[in-house]
């Protein structure tokens, strides 16, 4: 034989319109095994009143003229004590919870003997409110395709990746020849100038002129914003090739361009860009492979070039410093891709060494894995292949 | 069947129910109204109950994207929607009249959530109000004792949205990569 199922006591919400109405059917579903049921007021075994609604006092007096003898919830944002044995009072913001445990003791008032703990129950005999805004946990699939394979490197193109990180291959830190190659003097390169010539507008808050072979190139300190009479492809070869012998006049002024025409770049993202071509996969002249590296914040990665492994080594950096070979070693990734994505960071001053002695005496932990790290990967390999997608 | 659920939450008006529907393999069931009261003025459909979209991943592998009602007085339903979720995105609008006062109030809403999971943070309208910058962002979160990631994005746009939740998968692992 098995138990008769108990009807869903039935519950109306007053003072609440359609979208607080459609929560509370949620709820009922979800956390209530619809144990519950909101139906007009007439029917109603409880009511939920929200005192926050414009007139919501008076509807609370007129419900009570009309019912006596119902359970009342209120709700509302200041804190009430309620002198009446049949009215329960739940300030929000609403813990589940909280609100449960007030319907199941009105249920209780109702019926001292009744269980809320019933079985599925079955359709109420009272009309109860519908709505085809009840979302359901699945739908069918249109359109779009499924999972893609699994591409790691896969946020630039491989040319990009050539002129952003290079090719070089991993070298042995205790060798001074192969230590030699990994470094690069920003100076020398475009990037050098525009940092100084940042470092200088921000230093007198005045728009800075850079001059050189390059076409003009203003920093407007206001918008900071470079305006350059180039496009990308034009300046590209003065960020590449090193020059130790240029010298950069760097120009203050007042001066606004406002109808020039030209180009305008934010100026981080610029700068990011320019770090990346001059590095090529190498490091600022005398960074140590050793000192663990902090990251004083995520870069703004929508909003910049994103080299292969950036997201996983700021992820990293974020949690605890790492030195740029433990970092390599710990995501078994290539050097180049750490040694790339610290020199745009501390071009823009988000990376740079740890001077602090606890950093090098405490051992990084090791790699935290997901215990999720399946579905996670075909997560991010889903949102890799849509995104090359135009 | 394999199943987890990633939540968006934030303001009316920033841009929850467009990043689902950019990412989104199904038509995303916005269960939208016209606003009635308080948020008329915010959005022309302000969300109802929830939003609801979906990634497929495998045939029995799915990905749930909720986000949360945009009204702060559906707070019970947000403890609902996070129960299972593996991360939160945060969706602040630069066009609000205090944007940080709504991040500290949704990080609060959901610190028990946050206890367990991670969060990252979109700025979106950046391009209508650059202020407060991004850096700006990391300040007050860094008071507050987090250093997790601060992206401006349009909710339209499939790479912003996609780096969005990148950024949170690799929070929750970063050896994804490898």
């Amino acid at each position: 034989m098995t138990a008769s199922p108990l009807k869903p006591k039935r519950l109306a919400a007053i003072g609440m319109d359609q979208r607080q109405r459609n929560a509370l059917r949620v709820l009922f579903a979800s956390q209530c095994q619809n144990r519950f049921v909101l139906v007009e007021e007439e029917s109603s075994e409880i009511c939920i009143l929200d005192l926050d609604v414009f007139g919501g006092e008076r509807l609370w007096q007129e419900f009570r003229q009309r019912h006596s003898q119902r359970p009342l919830i209120l709700v509302s944002l200041k804190p009430r004590t309620i002198d009446n044995e049949l009215t329960l009072f739940v300030q929000k913001p609403i813990p589940v919870a909280r609100l449960i445990d007030a319907i199941e003791q009105q249920v209780l008032r109702l019926d001292p003997n009744s269980s809320v703990l019933t079985e599925c129950p079955p359709a109420p005999d009272t009309p109860v409110e519908t709505d085809p805004c009840i979302v359901p946990d699945t739908q069918p699939t249109v359109g779009k395709p499924a999972a893609v394979t699994r591409r790691v490197a896969n946020l630039m193109s491989e040319t990009q990746e050539r002129a952003f990180v290079g090719t070089a291959p991993d070298i042995d830190p205790q060798d001074p020849r192969q230590l030699a190659r990994v470094y690069y003097n920003p100076d020398h390169y475009l990037q050098g100038h525009i940092q100084q010539a940042l470092n200088l507008a921000v230093r007198y808050h005045k728009n800075v002129s850079v001059e050189g072979p390059w076409p003009a190139m203003d920093l407007m300190i206001d918008s900071r914003t470079l305006l350059i009479d180039a496009n990308e492809r034009q300046i590209r070869p003065f960020c590449t090739v090193p020059d130790t012998t240029l010298e950069v006049p760097l120009r203050v002024h007042d001066h606004h361009h406002p109808d020039s025409g030209r180009q305008g770049y934010p100026v981080t993202a610029f700068l990011w860009q320019l770090a990346l071509w001059a590095s090529r996969g190498r490091l600022p002249a005398g960074t140590s492979l050793t000192q663990p590296i902090y990251l004083r914040h995520w870069p703004n990665f929508t909003r910049l070039q994103v080299t292969p492994h950036a997201l996983a080594i700021a992820a990293l950096w974020a949690k605890q410093p790492r030195s740029l070979i433990d970092t390599a070693r710990g995501l078994q990734i290539p050097q180049r891709y750490v040694f790339a994505f610290y020199s745009a960071a501390k071009a823009l001053q988000l990376a740079g060494e740890t001077r602090r002695a606890v950093d090098t005496l405490i051992a990084p932990a090791a790699v935290r894995r997901s215990a999720r790290r399946g579905v996670l990967i075909r997560l991010l390999d889903h949102l890799r292949g849509h995104r090359k997608t135009p | 069947m394999s199943e987890c659920k990633i939540i968006f939450t934030g303001p009316v008006g920033a841009g929850k129910t467009s990043a689902i529907r950019t990412i989104s393999d199904i038509e995303p069931i916005s269960t939208d109204e016209l606003a009635t009261d308080m948020t008329r003025n915010k959005k022309p459909g302000t969300t109802v109950a929830l939003d609801y979209g979906l990634i497929k991943l495998q045939a029995d592998e799915r990905i749930h994207l909720y986000g949360t009602p945009g009204q702060e007085r559906f707070d019970f339903m947000w403890e609902i929607l996070t129960q299972g979720g593996i991360g939160l995105i945060l969706l602040i609008s630069n066009q609000r009249p205090d944007p940080f006062q709504d991040m500290h109030f949704f990080i609060e809403a959901f610190k028990s959530f946050l206890h367990e999971n991670n969060l990252v943070i979109g700025v979106t309208q950046m391009d209508l109000n650059d202020h407060p910058s991004i850096a700006d962002y990391h300040l007050q979160l860094e008071s507050s004792g987090y250093k997790i990631p601060v992206f401006e994005v349009d909710a339209r746009n499939r790479r912003d949205v996609g780096l969005l939740v990148e950024a949170l998968l690799f929070t929750l692992d970063p050896g994804l990569d490898e």
